[in-house]
């Protein structure tokens, strides 16, 4: 008897054990690299060319429906935003030290490969047509959790609404079918802000580079960073300056979905795990059965008060 | 073996047990405002902070120290120790009352809650989720662990003075054990699952998790704490019933084996993360990162003390320090728990969150409810293996 137990238990050890060793191999195996779309579109800001007018802003809201961040100021409201919220999609920072000042378009940088898109339960953010990062309500509970997954701290939740949703920018896709890109790089005064296709802003952000590589810190942020993004940025200062995250070229979603992926490949390890489990269970119950019974046996009587 | 379990009888409505309808009422009051008001309007969570201490408190340590009905399953029916077997019915109750509170605290936080039952449709789920699943899992544990519940409230039925109860208990109870082992089965199987996945949750913040807690292995170290926790929880509860009320059959013996496995599921917990941090070369980290190594030193602490404590077989079976032992068991898995969630979640400059007090109230008065409900059950079920009581005509047959 011990020695049946004692085979099963190393039974669901070795079980366990080869879940594991699996589970290890797997995650050493590389996850595919995503790539944007072959017709993505993208945004560059060149922080050098801003000039802080905040007029992308303005029309954002326009184009958006979006209602002012009001703040009183000598009793007047005006609509300021400093951040990003459930009201403002998009907005100018001013970074000013060491000599240099320089503007930032915080917005949602539409990720390749998105960390929010890798969260969300049931696809409410998702990358849809010329890889734009959209949102659609319907399929939102409303979790928040691609507020934890994304790396820039960018969708934002509408925290006094009884019906909230989740804010970010979407690049203008609901201008698209009018032939219309983003408001915001369309009423841009200096095109510190321009749209167009992926391929040719990387290009041309390379270009202004080599074209004048005093002005500008070497590297365009979004070519590799976090698996590539569809808002590229160029900048006088390094770009930790302007309030982006010191980031890494792997995609954020990949060390949780490679290990999550090799733990349920195939779904495998849960249905072993449930059919050893019911076996030996099953078998324990009958072994319990069997013993109880020969008790009985033994001292008749007594058993039937007893507790199966 | 006098592992019987009956009804405690008793009074219901007790001083206490109306304190703890008061909070859970001023929950209930508190989370219409948020029905109207949104979550903003009693919470203090931000765009940074987007999970407060609902997510942590209600959600990763409710279902912790819920996850007693786990252990002592594992432990009872998989490792087939039938010694464990008094505990399982109440850690099944506590089970399906944390699950279920904290079930009912998701869907409160929600902030489009009204969109939950989209859950179902499976084939919008995506599968690169995390959260999602997460969510399956408990929501389908939660119908496990009720069921697990249901031959308690059976065998009261085969007393009852309805015959149609009576009848259903019956037809009831016999398939319930048939159906046994595999239900038995999903309620190992889902919380190895989700367990392990409220760690793999914050696998996606590799910027926003600090290192010392940010690693590939916690869905290993959560799904080891919530057995720590489990245990504890069971030891915990076992004690303060044999406190509060005098007809319950307490064998400290058996609390004692339990926080044996405690002690050495600690030990390995405390192995695994201090390898970890080495291999990782982060052993650094432990004396640098401020008041965050100061979080990680309380948290080992909470692991390596009742570790020691009870590791001892003579201070183990003294009933004062298996309680204490078991508090500090508990508290160490939510630390940890916590430091994960919230201490050790930093989203960049700028971010700072404290609870408000509204939102520990909808925790304290969820957790009120919970009580109240397993009191009230304790009460009028055979739960709990305890001495005779009014009410009970009869021994009740008893199913696994």
């Amino acid at each position: 008897m011990k020695l049946t137990r004692r085979s099963l238990l190393k039974g669901v050890a070795a079980a366990g054990a080869a879940g594991a060793a699996g589970a290890v191999y797997r995650r050493a195996e590389a996850r595919a690299k995503k790539q944007p779309p072959p017709d993505a579109v993208a945004m560059l800001f060149d922080s050098t060319r801003c000039i802080g007018c905040r007029a992308c802003m303005e029309k954002c809201k326009e184009a958006n429906d979006l209602p002012p961040d009001r703040v009183r100021l000598d009793g007047v409201p005006y609509d300021a935003p400093i951040d990003l919220s459930g009201t403002t999609k998009t907005v100018i920072k001013l970074y000013q030290g060491s000599g240099k000042t320089a503007f930032m378009k915080a917005q949602c940088l539409h990720c390749v490969d998105p960390a929010c898109v890798s969260a969300c339960m049931l696809g409410a953010l998702n990358k849809r047509e010329y890889g734009v990062v959209t949102y659609q309500k319907n399929k939102c509970v409303g979790c928040r959790y691609c507020q934890i997954a994304c790396a820039f701290n960018v969708p934002r939740f509408e925290w006094n609404s009884p019906a909230p949703q989740i804010v970010k920018c979407e690049m203008c896709h609901h201008r698209f079918p009018e032939g219309k890109g983003p408001a915001c790089a369309e009423v841009c005064p200096r095109e510190a802000i321009q749209f167009g296709k992926l391929k040719e802003l990387r290009a041309e952000a390379q270009k202004r580079i080599q074209d004048n590589p005093w002005r500008y810190h070497p590297d365009v942020f979004g070519d590799t960073e976090v698996g590539g993004t569809q808002v590229l940025y160029l900048s006088a200062v390094p770009f930790d300056k302007l309030g982006l995250p010191k980031v890494g070229d792997e995609p954020v979603p990949a060390m949780g979905e490679t290990i999550q992926h090799g733990i349920y490949k195939g779904f495998i390890a849960p249905i072993a795990l449930y059919a050893v489990t019911a076996y030996v269970v099953v078998r324990n119950v009958r072994r319990g059965e069997a013993e109880e019974q020969e008790e009985a046996a033994r001292k008749p009587g007594e058993g039937e008060e007893r507790k199966p | 073996m006098s592992d019987v379990a009956r009804p405690l009888g008793g009074r219901i409505f007790t001083p206490g047990f109306v304190v703890l309808l008061a909070l859970a009422g001023v929950s209930g009051v508190l989370i219409l405002v948020r029905v109207f008001g949104g979550v903003g309007s009693i919470t203090a969570m931000t765009d940074g902070y987007p999970w407060g201490i609902w997510k942590p408190l209600n959600v990763v340590t409710f279902t912790g120290v819920a996850a007693g009905a786990y252990g002592i399953g594992l432990l009872c029916y998989v490792l087939n120790r039938g010694k464990y077997h008094p505990l399982v019915r109440p850690a099944v109750l506590v089970g399906a009352l944390g699950y279920s509170l904290a079930g009912f605290s998701v869907l409160v936080d929600l902030g489009r809650w009204w969109n939950a039952w989209k859950l179902g449709e499976f084939w919008y789920f995506n599968l690169n989720s995390v959260l999602l699943e997460v969510a399956i899992c408990v929501l389908t544990y939660v119908g496990v662990l009720w069921v697990e519940v249901t031959p308690a409230i059976l065998e009261s039925w085969q007393s009852s003075r309805s015959s149609r109860l009576r009848r259903v208990a019956a037809k009831g109870l016999p398939f319930m054990k048939k159906a046994f082992p595999f239900i038995i089965a999903l309620a190992i199987l889902l919380p190895t699952m989700h367990q392990s996945s409220l760690g793999s949750l914050y696998l996606v913040a590799i910027y926003k998790l600090h290192p010392l807690w940010l690693t590939p292995l916690l869905p290993l170290l959560f799904l080891l704490s919530c057995l720590t926790m489990g245990y504890g929880g069971v030891i915990i509860m076992d004690t303060l019933l044999a406190v509060a009320y005098p007809t319950y059959r307490r064998d400290v013996k058996l609390s004692a084996s339990v926080s044996k496995v405690a002690a050495a599921m600690l030990w390995v917990y405390v192995a695994i993360r201090v390898a970890d941090l080495a291999w990782h070369s982060r052993l650094g980290l432990l004396f640098t990162s401020g008041w965050k190594s100061f979080f990680f030193w309380l948290e080992i602490a909470l692991f390596v003390i009742p570790a020691l404590l009870l590791g001892n077989p003579h201070r183990r079976r003294d009933p004062g320090i298996l309680f204490r032992a078991a508090l500090l068991t508990v508290m160490g898995g939510s630390l940890y728990r916590f430091d994960t969630y919230l201490v050790g979640y930093d989203p960049g400059p700028g971010w700072s969150y404290f609870p408000s007090v509204n939102e520990l109230l909808v925790s304290i008065g969820l957790a009120s409810a919970g009580i109240a409900v397993f009191v009230f059950a304790a009460k009028k079920f055979p739960i709990l293996s305890a001495g005779p009581a009014h009410g009970v005509r009869k021994p009740a047959q008893s199913t696994p």
